[in-house]
């Protein structure tokens, strides 16, 4: 009998040993998140600052208060204090004081430090605060798409906030508490403190100057044309850092306006990033591109620069009739060559050269330019345009996409691919972050600029640089001309589809400039969204164009080159 | 008959071995139940002053009871029966009846309450033993142990219908025991313990509950909330515990974390506090009482000392035993209090009367002789 006992004994310490000596560990981890209640450390989001350290998106101080019904002692008498404090009704906090069906409860979301320095000096049992800071945006409005917002628990909802929210949002830490089952405080427990890590700060390479200036001058624009919308990208065509990103109308980041979820979702949407448009003219630099470098590579398809274009008016292409903007009459758009045909923006020349190269010749250099697909531009809800498939498309599409019609892109892809198509034949991803840095200012991770691909060759580059020149010289881009400053560019004027027919009167008036020619720093393209009264790129954009150059030339206190 | 000197004093080691695991229990309910006590009843010492108070009662009961000579004992079995029997039936008289946690296993005499199966253990050893050491051959046939079965079946019916599984269990593992102990022949044991057997699936399936408890064992993260609550809750007190424990008085568990605490999972707590090593040493100390109460039992020279010591130490150490079994998750849990140590002045106040019994019979022992009487 003695040793059936002893061996029963023996059944269950034996038991014992295993989950006290062995299985210790793992029981004991799981039994640790029972034992503690925890509070929040606040990690600080990270700043987003301009390429010159101007500050776009900082935080400011601020409080939340919750309570923990189990641990409150004297619920009138605290109710009575905190709604005297904070300005609420007594009822609806002694509610939230007293609600046990919930272990924690937000008294408070934000309120300002000095209330709850007044909150701690009471130490009411049960009633608890945390750092919750609020976002402020001392520009407000300034670059609002590309910034964008956050959310009420401070993570990113929409642009760079969204895109970054992993290196900007931190990770918080956490006060552990010692409770016992039902979440009250045992007294003499010492409190566990995990440290927070705050978030890190982004450099952006948009120049918070060049910003304010493309605003101020799309805003006037905006309203002078009456249009529906303004937009303007700015970016160094060496390296495809974005200097500046304009949607307007625009919104105040201090001020979203979330009760109104669409015009909040029409305001805060980068179009230059995720719209597309039908581009018009200033596509002919792609056309006049590809046909520069096949030329120049000895392509005898190719139709050479010096060539004589036909003189008439329209083309047919697979029984349909294409015709040029100019009536042709009086001797305009006679007897042009490339350069002329650019300079007035002639269609039936881009429907030449593009039948000319053949659909595959030109379709590989819409793939070079990365038309139908993402720039790589860092940041979401980027719109690859739409394309159509090589393999269905007729002559007539392909004459058509020749001068930019038949083709829908983002701003940023046509910004994109002209700035490759002058910059020697470099294509880079777009970039808005250059470095990601921590509160003491040390680079933790630095977004250098990334080749892609190669689109023309250097000579043929600076041909068409040369021709762009000119047609701000001598052509249609001439009120975007700048003495000394040797700006380029070309002008676009489309007319507007609406459900697949053209909408009469409505137009989107571009300009898409750079300079200097031959070293080019500074690219724009400039969009006016149906102007009202006039609405050719070359009165309506291109003057915005010069207002900008203009402005960046004061800015960064460029001199005059000669030509 | 003349008693040396020695055996006046009876079995001292026994003695202080029940002592100091019963004022030990007092110090671990203390520890186990203040927090709960204060939040409960704003009195941390709530349940310590019970237990102090079980622990001087059962004291005296203890040392009184040792004094009187057992022998005296031998014609009390049937009244001892028949109370026990009473009582349980009691339990189901509205008014007297009291329930708690869906069961109704104690009786309540104004704000008094005791729990008849405690008594109706010690019942059960008094009778079976007394009608054994009346005519010894009753051990020879089936027709004499049925008595002993129909008592032991009739008190298990009565726990059951509590309900109360554990006890159950348990009283029936002191009638199989007993009989055991007293000879009976291995064909007939064999006999009982197969259709006994074989009954446990069947009890188990009468009540629902028993099953989510049987299935919360073999896995008790399936319904953490539920059934497997409790395990889990036991099983975190044993690992915080590790080897050398968190200090008497620091288990974490205690928090109203742990269920019964102060009563069926006192070991928990116990383990958590002292460690591994807390736990063997507690046992050693159950191993040393049962070791003591059995060889006190083999030194007896009549068969109703014998059965009587026996069956009292077998009645504690099968309680002791299935009590570690519960809250170290080998068996499912059921409501069995630690004998000397739970919560609980029934228990507490019973266990020590009957540890009292077994030392008026190592009093009350004559000579060096072991007990060889039958067979």
């Amino acid at each position: 009998m003695l040793a059936a006992i002893t061996f029963l004994f023996c059944i269950f310490l034996g038991r014992f040993f295993y989950i006290q000596l062995i299985w210790e560990d793992e029981l004991h981890y799981r039994a640790l998140d029972q034992w503690t209640r925890e509070i929040p450390v606040h990690a600080g989001r990270g700043r987003i600052l301009d390429r010159n350290g101007v500050l776009l998106a900082g935080n400011v101080a601020q409080y939340g208060i919750f309570a923990r019904a189990n641990a409150v002692e004297d619920a009138e008498s605290s109710a009575e204090l905190l709604s005297s404090l904070i300005g609420q009704p007594y009822e609806d906090v002694l509610k939230k004081l007293t609600d046990r069906t919930r272990s924690e409860i937000s008294i408070v979301r934000r309120t300002e430090k000095e209330t709850v320095e007044q909150l701690a000096a009471h130490e009411i049992k049960g009633v608890y605060y945390a750092r919750n800071d609020a976002r402020f945006y001392p520009y407000g409005s300034l670059a609002a798409q590309v910034i964008g917002f956050t959310a009420f628990d401070r993570s990113g909802t929409t642009g760079l906030e969204r895109f970054y929210n992993e290196y900007l949002a931190g990770e918080s830490g956490e006060i552990l508490f010692e409770t016992d089952l039902v979440g009250v405080d045992l007294e003499g427990a010492a409190a566990a403190y995990l440290p927070a890590t705050d978030g890190l700060d982004l450099r952006l390479t948009i120049d918070s100057r060049i910003q304010a200036l493309a605003e101020d001058v799309m805003a006037r624009a905006l309203e002078e044309h009456s249009a529906k919308a303004a937009r303007a990208i700015v970016l160094d065509p060496m390296d495809f850092s974005v200097r500046a990103m304009v949607n307007l109308p625009s919104y105040d980041l201090n001020d979203v306006p979330r009760d109104d979820l669409d015009t909040l979702n029409a305001l805060s949407r980068n179009c230059l990033v995720s719209d597309i448009y039908e581009p018009g003219s200033t596509f002919k630099i792609v056309t006049a591109a590809a046909t520069i470098n096949e030329y120049l590579k000895g392509n005898p398809d190719a139709i050479p620069p010096n060539r004589i274009f036909s003189s008439a008016r329209t083309r047919t292409v697979d029984g349909t009739t294409i015709k040029c903007w100019s009536d042709h009459k009086n001797g305009k758009h006679a007897n042009q060559t490339l350069a002329e045909a650019l300079n007035n923006s002639c269609n039936p020349c881009f429907v030449d050269i593009a039948l000319a190269l053949g659909k595959q010749c030109f379709y590989d250099y819409l793939s070079a330019f990365r038309f139908g697909r993402a720039t790589g531009l860092d940041f979401s809800g980027e719109a690859i345009g739409m394309l159509l498939p090589g393999s269905t498309i007729r002559d007539c599409d392909l004459a058509r996409i020749g001068f930019g019609q038949t083709i829908a892109v983002t701003p940023l892809q046509l910004a994109c691919a002209a700035a490759s198509a002058i910059n020697g034949g470099n294509y880079y991803a777009p970039r808005l972050v250059s470095e990601i840095c921590s509160a003491d200012g040390a680079v933790r991770e630095k977004l250098n600029a990334t080749l892609v691909g190669h689109t023309v060759s250097p000579e043929a580059s600076a041909m068409l640089s040369g021709m762009l020149e000119g047609v701000v010289r001598d052509g249609s881009g001439k009120k975007a001309y700048i003495e000394g400053y040797r700006v380029a560019g070309k002008t676009g004027t489309a007319q507007k589809y609406e459900n697949g027919a053209i909408a009469q009167g409505k137009y989107v008036s571009s300009f898409l400039g750079y300079f200097p020619a031959d070293r080019p720093a500074y690219l724009a393209l400039v969009i006016v969204d149906e102007p009202q009264g006039g609405y050719y790129g070359s009165t309506v954009a291109a003057p915005l164009a010069k207002e900008i150059f203009e402005g960046i030339i004061k800015i960064m206190d460029l001199s005059p080159r000669e030509a | 008959m003349k008693a040396s000197k020695a055996h006046e004093r009876g079995d001292l080691v026994f003695l202080i071995a029940v002592v100091l695991l019963a004022a030990y229990g007092v110090v671990a309910v203390y520890s186990a139940s203040y927090y709960n006590a204060e939040v409960q009843y704003g009195d941390s010492a709530f349940y310590f002053k019970k237990q102090l108070l079980g622990f001087v009662l059962g004291l005296a009961a203890m040392l009184g009871l040792s004094f009187l000579d057992y022998r005296k004992l031998r014609n009390l079995g049937l009244p001892a029966l028949i109370l026990s029997l009473v009582l349980l039936a009691l339990v189901f008289v509205p008014g007297l009846g009291k329930s708690n946690y869906g069961a109704t296993r104690w009786i309540g005499f104004g704000g008094f309450t005791v729990q008849p199966s405690e008594i109706a253990k010690l019942g059960f050893v008094l009778f079976t033993a007394g009608y054994f050491a009346k005519d010894p051959a009753r051990l020879r046939t089936f027709r004499g142990i049925l008595p002993v079965l129909g008592a032991g079946i009739a008190m298990c019916v009565l726990i059951m219908l509590e309900p109360n599984m554990s006890v159950t269990m348990c009283v029936g593992a002191i009638m199989v025991g007993m009989l055991f102990l007293g000879g009976i022949k291995k064909r007939t044991l064999a006999l009982l313990l197969v259709p006994a057997l074989l009954l446990v699936p069947v009890l188990i399936a009468m009540e629902p509950y028993r099953l989510q408890r049987l299935s919360a064992f073999v896995d008790p993260w399936a319904s953490p909330q539920e059934e497997g609550y409790q395990l889990i809750q036991s099983l975190y007190a044993l690992a915080n515990g590790g080897f050398f424990g968190t200090g008497l008085f620091h288990s974490r568990q205690k928090f109203r974390f742990l269920p019964f605490a102060e009563s069926d999972f006192i070991l928990a707590v116990i383990a958590e506090e002292t460690g591994f090593f807390g736990v063997l040493v507690l046992f050693c100390a159950i191993g040393v009482v049962v070791w003591r109460g059995m060889r006190i039992a083999n030194r007896c020279e009549d068969l109703f000392g014998y059965m009587l010591s026996a069956g009292i130490t077998l009645a504690f150490a099968v309680q002791s035993a299935l009590n570690a079994l519960v809250v170290s998750g080998c068996i499912p849990p059921t409501g069995l209090p630690l004998p000397l140590i739970s919560a609980g002045n029934t228990s507490l106040i019973v266990t020590m009367a009957g540890m009292g019994l077994v030392l008026g019979v190592s009093r009350h022992t004559g000579g060096h002789k072991k007990h060889k009487i039958y067979k």
